[in-house]
């Protein structure tokens, strides 16, 4: 067990109360392991991004726990050991590329110089060194999708989390995106969790996790 | 659609909807309240003006010509109130005889009233003493043949023996100037003062005295004054019309002397400074708050294109899309304008219904400006080639060709020139019914105001994008380690950062500069009265009288009089040119009033006076005399002074010490002041004209009448309150005070939600941004401090900006507005609390703004990152 990287037990997510309640979530067990790469597939509202959210330390569960066990916790809002890569590229849009890539690491106080070098790795290992001082409205969807991977890689996290990283890329772009996340993982010994609706993501995983009305059906 | 559509903006967008409206909702209720405050000034002016007429028309009746005829035609004007006939008649002299000495003066004139005319004309004839049921005296009679109520004196009659009249009380004539005018003569050929004797006889004792003597027959008419228009250019025309009527409708049997019409001839120009007043004071507030919304409705365009570029997406026709923009626009116009004409009312603006209309029309102007507009132009763009929209990243060409620069440098030669020149910013020829403003003069003005929001624009960017290690450093105590990134942030940032500083900039200097020539004013205004009155109380004695220095000692005991000085008045003879002459003590004479420097030429007040001090027959002469008589300092100056023991005009040397352009009590045009040791000793009298009380400010009123009681009736009492009622009879008290509260709500308004509202919606803009962040693993103080740099860059960029554009604009103001003040002033009044609160008020919205945003970004991260 010393390799697991983050369990959810029973896990339960509502939004809202009352009549209003929407439960997104609901009595979810599941663990990832660092050398798992998992496909979490389900249609749109399943709760794919919301359990990818619980895992990354983003949101809290309203019932169950969710523990990172092999670091020290993960207090809210500070994923440190998870990287997370959205739906769309979201990039600060006022930051270059590489200040984009180095910006978690200088919120978590690494030395400039340091984070400066580790970002530029991060891009170069996206293939996307040649536009690190490009700011994000000048790069093209997949570029801007490379880069949030590097951005999330940069931090050299145990585990990533990527949520419809291909969703708004065309086929070709998307297959070497995820070609990129596997190797990029590889390369770093993080586990890899992707949301998506997708099945040619979905083959390209060793596991597929399906969800459905928020009750993880195959885990 | 059109309505779900409406509805869905009320819904999702609120706070930008009503945000877009309050903007448009400041722009017409400062148009509306500030055009309000141009009426009713206007208005009080007329009122005032007209209510301080004792007689508004004296129709001299033609020799051999029928007064009831005049009568007649005068009460078929409908604004005719009342018509009385005035008799008046001239007679050689004045006798009496009382406590064993017998008087006589020279000639006099003796006019007949109606019972009637003190009460049709209550300000015409004042009692100072008895009644005036019977034949009365002016004061200046009964001190020239020393009677009073009870004593009979003689009227002598040309080729006829005199008669005799018991007196039965002394009078008053407030308004004997214009009583005693030669009705229908130029200016030039009226008489220099009115008559020193003067009889009034009851209508039927003159008629009796004079029956089968030529006498001159005068209608006196009061005028329906509220019948006049609001503006005195108006009345003033109307009212020379209906004089000019008369005449021509009399058949030359009258002419009128028409006194209402010259009172409201003179308070043309405060009128025409009031309206200069609002272009100067309203307009840029209303260009500021149109800018304001501009930028709300600009925070919001982002979002606004995607959402077109999906409408459009879904198969709706660019006409539709317009008619979308156009019906927000109508939304937030109508809303705005409503809301605005509310608050303009609820101020306290008189509602005139053209003003209100002009400030809704630029209300609804603004809306489509700045809401349609764009949203038509983004419409276009999106049918073209949406692909074709780029964002320029090379400088704007205005800042390349340093456009700002240019402007500023016009303005500021424009105001020079102009200035040299010499000109006057509002003419009211005298009987000329149009009245000439110079607009030139706001061309300075403008081109500074616009070159100022320009160059702020240049600092606010060129700070960010060369000043990036100054930036860093000043980030780096709040940020850390991560300042490089948060300076690289506003970098990036700059045009919109820019133009949120421009905005916040312009509006601490619209607060700054309207708060500054605000008090720059109030601070003349009373420098003017002080002038005017000459201390808080002044005692003012009767020519003749022969009161020492040491009855300040008395006065001096009143309750609450802090200090009292004594000043000599005499008249002398510079050359052939008659000036008065004021003795002081040079040591003791600030104990009493103020002096300002402005008030002397080449010299401080403290340097005038130790001049005086160092040279007892020293003199302070204006500035014409000494380019008359080519003086320079030291120069021996003979004057002629009349001499108290004979009556007789003396040869006095002086010598000249300095210029002095004012002096409390002293006359507008040339006067002297001297050491009043020096003037007794040289004239053999130290009888004192004026004594000028200190209260301390305090009590004024309670203190003047206890003066009064000790002076009785040997000298007349007036205060610095009825002084700033008659410097204020045109402009100056009567509605700025109103205005000033309504410019700096709004300056104070516009300042605040140029900070909050601007920054608060940017950053709702931001609100991902913030989320990423958070997302990223930033802390909570980490996210705040990120997302706090641009408003508190914007805030101490934009108000230092802003106070330095506001202080120089403020100068610009008051160097335009020369006119408006009297005297100018020495230095600006900078009014710092109200500045603080402005600061403090523009921190608070700020900082709230950003809190609340940040706070609301993390909250939803979830939500802004799916982007939902």
């Amino acid at each position: 067990m010393t390799d697991l990287l983050v369990h959810c037990d029973h896990v339960g997510r509502t939004y809202g109360r009352g009549e209003r309640a929407v439960v997104a979530l609901h009595d979810v067990t599941c663990a990832v392991r660092a050398t798992d790469r998992i496909a979490l597939t389900g249609p749109s509202g399943s709760g794919k991004s919301t359990l990818l959210q619980l895992m990354a330390g983003l949101d809290r569960s309203t019932s169950g726990t969710v523990t990172w066990p092999t670091w020290d916790g993960s207090p809210f809002g500070h994923p440190e050991r998870a990287g997370v890569v959205f739906q769309e590229a979201s990039l600060i849009p006022s930051l270059s590329a590489a200040e984009n890539a180095a910006f978690p690491l200088l919120v978590q106080g690494v030395a400039a110089d340091e984070a400066r070098e580790r970002a530029g790795d991060a891009l170069d290992l996206l293939g996307v060194g040649a536009v690190a001082s490009h700011e994000p409205d000048e790069l093209s969807g997949g570029q801007a999708q490379r880069v949030a991977i590097a951005r999330a890689l940069a931090t050299r996290p145990a585990l990533l989390l990527a949520d419809e990283p291909t969703g708004k890329l065309d086929s070709a772009t998307g297959a070497h995106v995820v070609d990129l996340l596997l190797h990029a993982c590889a390369e770093v010994g993080a586990g890899l969790v992707v949301a998506t609706h997708d099945h040619a993501v979905a083959r390209r995983m060793d596991r597929t996790w399906a969800i459905h009305d928020g009750e993880l059906v195959t885990p | 659609m059109t309505w779900r559509w409406l509805a869905g903006l009320a819904r999702k967008r609120p706070v930008r909807l009503l945000a877009t409206a309050a903007g448009v909702a400041i722009a017409v209720s400062l148009l509306a309240a500030l055009g309000g405050f141009v009426v009713g000034s206007e208005q009080t002016m007329t009122d005032r003006v007209a209510a301080g007429v004792a007689v508004d028309w004296q129709v001299a009746v033609a020799p051999r010509h029928d007064p009831a005829q005049v009568v007649d035609a005068l009460r078929a004007d409908p604004r005719t109130t009342a018509a009385v006939r005035v008799g008046f008649a001239d007679a050689p002299g004045l006798h009496a005889r009382s406590g064993g000495t017998v008087q006589d003066t020279g000639a006099a004139r003796v006019l007949g009233l109606p019972p009637t005319y003190r009460a049709t004309f209550p300000q015409a004839v004042r009692v100072l003493v008895g009644n005036t049921d019977g034949p009365v005296v002016a004061q200046q009679t009964a001190a020239n043949l020393h009677v009073t109520p009870g004593d009979t004196i003689t009227i002598r009659r040309a080729g006829r023996p005199p008669y005799q009249v018991r007196i039965t009380g002394v009078v008053e004539l407030p308004q004997a100037d214009s009583l005693f005018q030669r009705i229908g003569a130029p200016p030039q050929s009226q008489p220099v003062a009115p008559p020193d004797n003067v009889v009034l006889l009851p209508t039927a004792r003159f008629d009796a005295v004079y029956a089968g003597t030529p006498v001159s027959t005068q209608i006196h008419v009061a005028r329906d004054h509220a019948a006049l228009p609001h503006s005195p250019d108006a009345a003033f025309t109307e009212e020379t019309g209906a004089a000019n009527n008369l005449e021509v409708r009399t058949s030359g049997a009258a002419v009128v002397g028409n006194n209402l019409g010259a009172a409201l001839d003179a308070a043309r120009e405060d009128a025409g400074y009031a309206r200069i007043l609002f272009l100067f004071l309203a307009v840029p507030g209303a260009v500021l708050a149109a800018g304001l919304t501009g930028a709300v409705a600009q925070a919001g365009a982002e979002r606004r294109r995607n959402e077109q570029a999906l409408l459009r997406a879904r198969g709706a026709a660019p006409g539709r899309l317009v008619r979308l923009a156009l019906l927000e626009a109508g939304l937030v116009g109508l809303v705005g304008v409503l809301v605005g004409l509310a608050v303009a009312w609820v101020t306290g603006a008189t509602p005139v219904l053209s003003w209100d209309v002009a400030a809704a029309t630029v209300g609804v102007g603004v809306a489509a400006l700045v809401v349609a507009a764009p949203a038509v132009r983004d419409v276009r763009a999106l049918a073209a080639d949406q692909a074709a929209r780029s964002r320029s990243r090379s400088r704007p060409a205005w800042m390349r060709y340093g456009l700002d620069l240019l402007l500023i440098a016009a303005g500021l030669v424009i105001v020079r020139v102009s200035g040299q020149n010499k000109y006057t910013l509002v003419l009211a020829p005298e009987g000329v019914p149009t009245v000439s403003v110079s607009y030139w003069a706001f061309l300075g003005p403008t081109l500074a105001w616009a070159g100022a929001g320009l160059l702020c624009w240049r600092v606010a960017d060129g700070i960010l994008t060369r000043g990036r290690r100054l930036v860093t450093a000043a980030a780096r105590p709040s940020l850390g380690a991560l300042a490089p990134t948060g300076a690289s942030m506003l970098r990036r940032r700059r045009r919109v950062i820019a133009r949120s500083t421009v905005l916040l900039a312009l509006a601490i200097a619209y607060a700054c500069s309207t708060a500054t020539f605000n008090s720059t004013y109030r601070q003349q205004a009373e420098v003017d009265a002080q002038l005017t009155n000459g201390a808080d109380v002044t005692v003012t004695e009767p020519v003749g009288a022969d009161v020492p220095p040491s009855y300040a000692d008395r006065l001096g005991q009143v309750a609450g009089v802090r200090s009292v000085e004594p000043m000599l008045h005499r008249f002398a003879y510079v050359g052939n040119d008659l000036q008065d002459l004021y003795g002081i003590d040079p040591t003791g004479i600030t104990r009493a009033t103020h002096l300002q420097d402005s008030y002397f030429q080449q010299a401080t007040a403290t340097q005038a006076l130790a001049g005086l001090q160092a040279r007892p027959d020293g003199i302070l002469v204006s500035a014409e005399t000494v380019n008359d008589f080519q003086l320079s300092p030291g120069d021996l100056v003979r004057l002629r002074i009349q001499d108290a023991r004979t009556h007789r005009y003396v040869t006095v040397p002086f010598h000249y010490v300095g210029i002095v352009n004012e002096f409390p009590t002293a006359p507008k045009d040339s006067f002297i002041v001297a050491n009043a040791d020096y003037v007794a000793a040289r004239t053999h009298s130290d009888a004192v004209g004026t004594f000028l009380i200190d209260t301390g400010g305090r009590d004024i009123t309670g203190v003047a009448d206890r003066v009064s009681a000790v002076v009785g009736t040997d000298g007349s009492v007036g205060t610095l309150l009825q002084a700033r009622g008659l410097v204020g009879s045109s402009l100056t008290s009567v509605d700025l005070s109103r205005l000033t509260r309504l410019e700096l709500a709004f300056a104070l308004l516009l300042a605040m939600a140029a900070g909050g509202l601007v920054l608060g919606l940017g950053l709702a803009e931001r609100q991902r941004g913030i989320a990423l962040i958070t997302s990223l693993g930033a802390s909570v103080r980490q996210t705040r401090r990120l997302a706090a740099t641009e408003p508190v860059y914007v805030l101490v960029v934009g108000t230092v900006i802003g106070l330095a554009a506001g202080w120089a604009l403020a100068s610009l103001t008051v160097t335009v507005l020369t006119g408006v003040f009297d005297p100018p002033p020495t230095s600006l009044a900078v009014p710092w609390t109200y500045l603080a609160v402005v600061v403090v008020g523009a921190a608070a919205s700020v900082l709230a703004g950003t809190v609340l945003v940040t706070r609301r970004a993390r909250a939803r991260a979830r939500d802004l990152l799916r982007g939902t």
